[in-house]
């Protein structure tokens, strides 16, 4: 049996909203296999993007820990967890978050323009835009390389945050409800683009709402008031272990 | 690699960024203004000081004077020929100037010079406004009042000696611009008596309807300061009211050796105005005159006088004025020619009278600084005065850019969750931040440095055009400031000093909206759209 590529035991966490505090984790462990698509479905205010933004190491538990090839994320210093954000992971969120200053090749060469000083840049910035732009033709917006983000759909900007997601090939993509800010069509349009990747051996952790996106994964994972109630196969597991950019070619 | 990617295209994007870079740009701007017209005021005074005296005075502080003058400058060609270039004597005293046939009379300090000897130990000559044009035509000895003519042709014509002169200058006149501007107009800049009285120009001959020549009775002649007898336009040139050659008189009292009035009636001297100068300070300016030494020391009994018991008085003078070598180390030379002085006075010491005693016992070897010291301080002084109080003004910049800078991070905390996301740590967030504030600085002070040099370069011109409109915004006063004209020089080290530091201040003046914008936590950040 494969090692889980992440696994987080018993996370807690709860926020202070005025003088109330809110318990949104309760305890939730949860662990990631190599190459799995796992879906963590709950309804508002479960506590599924909170647990997300701690498995990419955005937040700090109150209790708990999150491993990464079991490393504790927590116990190794900021600058440690900056690249884990950098290197190991990708994150895709409900309403893209792109820098919108920058047009989409420079959005999706910024994870790599972060992860290195400038005075390495200089012999690296091709390499770094020509990956970029191979992802984009990756994600179907090859022509779209010097549009800005407000140039473009919101199905086109959850592209370009796919691509800047995976342009360091991470191990893993996080996915914050990549489709609740899309129509249908264009939803769905994501999500064949995400089990394209998953196909190819890519591991995604994915919070959704939305039963019928969850029928994509190969594992869900039920949040409801901060604590897991049902974790079910949804397929017959990762079909591989291999990183997307062995499989995609990138 | 993308602090420096981000604060590019930060710098081109945002539009708040532009008033951080407008307010650095007037802080140094304003602050190298101050430091360029300060720093070019004191510059200015160092620079006319020097020129005024030379470099080495030698004084005893009395309108008496001192005797012993020749033999001590005998002395010191003899002891410090390598030190020595050049020695000239100087009287000065208190006297009225007037015009004849005029109600015109100013007080004057009247300087007894050898001219061709005072030229050569400072600047005096660079100040000649007939010599410019008419070089060697300038000198103070007996001369009559040159008249223009007109030749066959009809054609303006000055004096062969005058005309000779002109042309020397031509040929040795490099400025091109200088001789068009000669040629623009040279005869509306005469003086015509039976046409107009006074025609406002600024080469003034008397002219006569037949050939050119000299009129009047020989009288010794006298360069006036340009302040005493022109008037002084708006823009700083001048309207000279009176022909070259015009008679002039001086009224003077002579003192004793002992320092009291003679007794006798107080002396008038007729004279031709020989020329006027420029020294560029309003003090001089407006109250030299300059006449021969033989002349005044004579008037002034200054000269070899009969003793009642017998014998002869020395000579006085007011001061030495002594011209150094090449390369001579000022203050080496000033201690080396006071003891030159000490040992020369011990061999006089026996043939000196008791007057003759106490006038030398008090003598002194100043250099120019000595004299000018207590001025120059003054200035160095206000210049670090006025630049510190507007560098503190300027410390507003640092609040300005703090409060665009948090108002940028408010603005950005999106931009910062995303970043934080992609991997970028607390520290390179806080560095693009600081970096971003270093750009806001750099591109300010570029900005700033050209506006300053724009608006110094351009200063005397600014005030002439606000003089033009109301007389009142003329700020720049000759009587107060002692120049006629502002400085207009910017220092390259000044502008790279006002840079850094303001460079330096927008940085430090984006540390706290940095500190907090690395504080972000991105999660927080990008929950909601």
């Amino acid at each position: 049996m494969p090692q889980p590529i992440l696994r987080a035991r018993n996370l807690q966490k709860s926020y202070t909203m005025g003088r109330a505090t809110v318990r949104v984790l309760r305890g939730v462990s949860v662990s990631v296999e190599p190459g799995e698509f796992l879906v963590v479905m709950g309804a508002s205010g479960s506590g599924k993007s909170t647990l997300l933004h701690l498995l990419g190491a955005l937040d700090v538990p109150d209790a708990g820990s999150v491993e990464f090839r079991g490393a504790d994320l927590f116990s190794q210093s900021p600058a440690r967890r900056g690249e884990y954000r950098n290197r190991d992971i990708g994150f895709v969120f409900q309403f893209y978050h792109l820098l919108p200053e920058l047009s989409v090749l420079e959005n999706v060469a910024m994870p790599r323009m972060v992860g290195l000083p400038a005075w390495k840049w200089g012999s690296l910035a091709k390499a770094a835009r020509a990956d970029a732009a191979e992802m984009l033709e990756r994600v179907g917006l090859s022509e779209r390389l010097s549009h800005r983000p407000n140039e473009l759909s919101g199905g086109e900007r959850q592209r370009v945050a796919i691509a800047r997601a995976l342009i360091n090939r991470p191990a893993l993509l996080l996915a914050d409800e990549p489709t609740g800010n899309l129509d249908e069509a264009t939803g769905g349009g994501i999500l064949r683009l995400l089990g394209a990747f998953s196909q190819s051996g890519q591991t995604i952790v994915m919070v959704t709402h939305d039963a019928k996106v969850a029928a994509q994964a190969h594992r869900r994972v039920l949040l409801s008031e901060g604590v897991v109630r049902e974790a079910a196969l949804t397929v017959s597991g990762p079909r591989s272990v291999e990183p997307i950019a062995t499989k995609v070619g990138l | 690699m993308y602090k420096w990617f981000l604060v590019r295209r930060y710098l081109h994007t945002k539009l708040i960024a532009f008033f951080g870079i407008a307010a650095v740009m007037l802080c140094v701007a304003m602050v190298l203004v101050v430091m360029s017209v300060m720093g070019g005021f004191l510059d200015t005074v160092r620079a006319r000081s020097r020129g005024l005296h030379s470099e080495i005075v030698v004084d005893n502080g009395t309108m008496q004077g001192f005797p012993y003058y020749a033999e001590f400058t005998e002395h010191l060609k003899k002891e410090l020929p390598d030190v020595v270039r050049l020695t000239t004597p100087v009287i000065w005293t208190y006297g009225i100037f007037r015009v004849p046939r005029t109600n015109f009379t100013k007080p004057a300090r009247i300087l007894g010079i050898k001219l061709e000897e005072y030229v050569q130990v400072n600047d005096f000559e660079r100040g000649l406004h007939y010599d410019k044009y008419f070089p060697g035509t300038t000198h103070l000895g007996g001369q009559k009042m040159p008249v223009a003519g007109f030749d066959a042709s009809g054609r303006l014509l000055l004096p062969e000696e005058l005309e000779s002169a002109h042309r020397k200058w031509r040929e040795s006149e490099t400025d091109p611009d200088k001789v068009a501007e000669f040629d623009r107009d040279p005869f509306a800049k005469t003086f015509y008596p039976d046409i107009t009285p006074m025609i406002p120009a600024e080469r003034v001959f008397a002219v006569a309807s037949a050939e050119p020549g000299y009129e009047g009775p020989e009288l010794p002649g006298i360069i006036v300061g340009c302040d005493v007898i022109n008037y002084r336009r708006p823009d700083g040139n001048f309207d000279r009211y009176y022909a070259r050659g015009a008679q002039v008189a001086l009224t003077l009292m002579p003192l004793s050796p002992a320092g009291n009035p003679t007794g006798e009636p107080p002396i008038a001297m007729a004279l031709r105005y020989a020329d006027d100068s420029r020294t560029g300070i309003f003090e001089i300016d407006s109250l030299a005159v300059y006449v021969g030494i033989d002349l005044l020391q004579e008037r002034l009994a200054m000269n070899v006088q009969p003793l009642a018991e017998g014998g002869f008085t020395k000579p006085r003078i007011n001061q030495l004025l002594i011209a150094l070598h090449d390369g001579v180390d000022l203050n080496g030379a000033r201690d080396r020619i006071a003891d030159e002085w000490t040992t020369f006075r011990a061999t006089i010491e026996p043939e000196m009278t008791e007057v003759e005693a106490s006038l030398l016992q008090h003598l002194e070897v100043y250099t120019w600084e000595d004299l000018q010291r207590s001025f120059i301080q003054a200035v160095e002084k206000e210049k670090v005065l006025v630049t510190f109080l507007f560098g503190m003004i300027s410390m507003v910049a640092i609040v300005l850019i703090g409060c665009i800078f948090y108002m940028i991070v408010e603005k950005k905390t999106r931009d910062i969750g995303i970043l934080k996301a992609l991997g970028a740590s607390g520290q390179g967030i806080a560095g693009l931040f600081i970096a971003y504030a270093g750009a806001v600085g750099v591109v300010g002070s570029i900005l700033g440095i050209g506006l300053g040099c724009l608006f110094v370069w351009n200063i005397n011109g600014i005030q002439d055009w606000l003089a033009s409109l109301n007389p009142q915004l003329r700020v720049w006063s000759p009587e107060v400031y002692s120049f006629d004209r502002i400085p207009e020089v910017v220092k390259r080290a000044d502008a790279i000093w006002v840079a850094s530091v303001a460079v330096l201040s927008s940085m430090v003046g984006s540390i706290i909206p940095a500190l907090i914008a690395a504080r972000v936590w991105p999660v927080r950040a990008l929950r909601y759209e």
